[in-house]
């Protein structure tokens, strides 16, 4: 069995524990997603090709591991592939700096939290400071489906900070 | 180049992952186009807002703990043994010597380190509470937060202190701290918050007597009542931190 170092894997607990949180909006299960994730990484770990990038492999197992419990939480979904085809009406409201500086965290964790799971993803990837490529790796989807879902992420995040407004 | 291609490119553009000819392009297309100059000033401020704003979740120390418990070690190089040997004598070595000193000093240390983790997941808690963790409401004061904690918890919070205008109280939450979960008081002095963590006491070594300690630029009172387990944490500085925790350890029911 190829040998990852506790040290290496465990320096990304972190980030994986946050995507986790992002994806899942619960912090019980996402400690849960994250402790399936090492149980899975260390079942797997003669499949990884060292210097293949270890970061990319977990965030796509505990991916993995949220899709499978979401699909044994409701079978009926069971098999399908999210979709980027949401309702189309994005608009691409302007956002300036001076209303980001306004902005507070629960508004933006709020418009994250407004995200369609897909769309979430890829914005919280994209912040990872995954490539697209990495992150359609990552997904098992095409790079031009990431670049698709991070415009119209964007896109709707822009238009529901922008509506925040300034604040009195 | 249209606008549309131009603001497919922009945000690969503020990442620095464009080609020499492809930035070149872009940067020509810009020059003459307010529109996408304004797209692209404001896919920056989004990206300033998900940076500094989007709240961002450390995992907690008991699952790290979990995590490199569950995580096999390498073996040690043929190369080292030698020196491993020599580092092993010399533990038993300094093993022996701590037997020989006394077993209360070990102890000590043990129970050190022990409030040490309880005072980190502490910190560790609260950051996340300051970070956007919602709160029950309190309108109605204690006495609303507390049934809100029915069903979230297996044990009832020992707590009497509801607030005053001191140190207001500003809602309840439910967290876990460490292997379990705990009820979260947050109460509010000027413009810091202190987080009061109750929890059931059995496994875990909270001190008898009020016990305070410094962790990260956080002061955090530790102690322990009605067999449960208490931990007071804020950035307000100690004095004022030991008046609100002798409020809450001093109010009758």
């Amino acid at each position: 069995m190829a040998h990852i170092d506790a040290s290496e894997v465990l320096a990304h607990a972190d980030g994986l524990y946050n995507f986790a949180r992002w994806l899942c909006l619960d912090a019980a299960e996402a400690e849960d997603l994250v402790q399936e994730t090492y149980v899975r990484a260390l079942a797997s770990a003669h499949q990884f090709q060292p210097g293949t990038g270890l970061r990319a492999w977990l965030f796509r197992i505990l991916r993995n591991v949220f899709l499978d419990r979401r699909r044994r939480a409701a079978p009926a979904i069971s098999g399908e592939e999210p979709s980027d085809d949401v309702p189309g009406d994005v608009s691409t409201g302007e956002l300036g700096q001076e209303q980001v500086r306004r902005l507070v965290a629960a508004d933006v964790a709020a418009a994250v939290q407004g995200l369609s799971e897909p769309f979430r993803t890829v914005v919280l990837l994209d912040m990872e400071g995954f490539t697209d490529a990495e992150s359609a790796n990552i997904l098992g989807c095409s790079e031009g489906t990431v670049k698709s879902r991070l415009s119209r992420a964007r896109a709707r995040l822009r238009s529901q900070l922008a509506a925040y407004g300034p604040r009195p | 180049m249209t606008c549309d291609t131009a603001r497919g490119l922009i945000l690969d553009a503020i990442r620095g992952r464009l080609s020499d000819a492809s930035a070149r392009e872009l940067r020509q297309h810009m020059e003459t186009c307010a529109a996408c100059r304004a797209f692209e000033a404001s896919e920056r401020a989004l990206s300033e807002a998900l940076d500094t704003k989007l709240p961002q979740y450390a995992a907690p120390l008991a699952l790290k703990r979990r995590l490199q418990g569950s995580w096999p070690h390498a073996a040690a190089p043929v190369r080292t043994r030698r020196w491993s040997s020599q580092l092993a004598r010399m533990a038993a070595v300094a093993a022996a010597v701590a037997v020989v000193a006394g077993g209360a000093g070990s102890m000590l240390a043990t129970r050190s380190a022990e409030r040490e983790r309880l005072a980190g997941e502490s910190v560790n808690d609260h950051l996340r509470l300051l970070a956007g963790a919602p709160l029950a409401t309190v309108t109605g004061g204690l006495h609303e937060v507390k049934p809100w904690f029915g069903g979230k918890l297996d044990f009832a919070p020992s707590l009497h202190f509801a607030g005053d205008e001191d140190f207001p109280l500003l809602g309840g939450a439910v967290e876990r701290f460490l292997d379990r979960p705990a009820a979260v008081f947050v109460f509010q002095r000027r413009l810091h918050k202190a987080s009061l963590f109750v929890m059931s006491l059995p496994g875990l070594d909270f001190p008898l007597r009020p016990t305070s300690r410094s962790v990260r630029g956080f002061n955090v009172v530790l102690w322990q009542a009605n067999d449960q387990g208490y931990a007071l944490v804020s950035d307000l500085n100690l004095d004022e931190l030991l008046q609100l925790q002798k409020r809450i350890a001093t109010a009758g029911p």
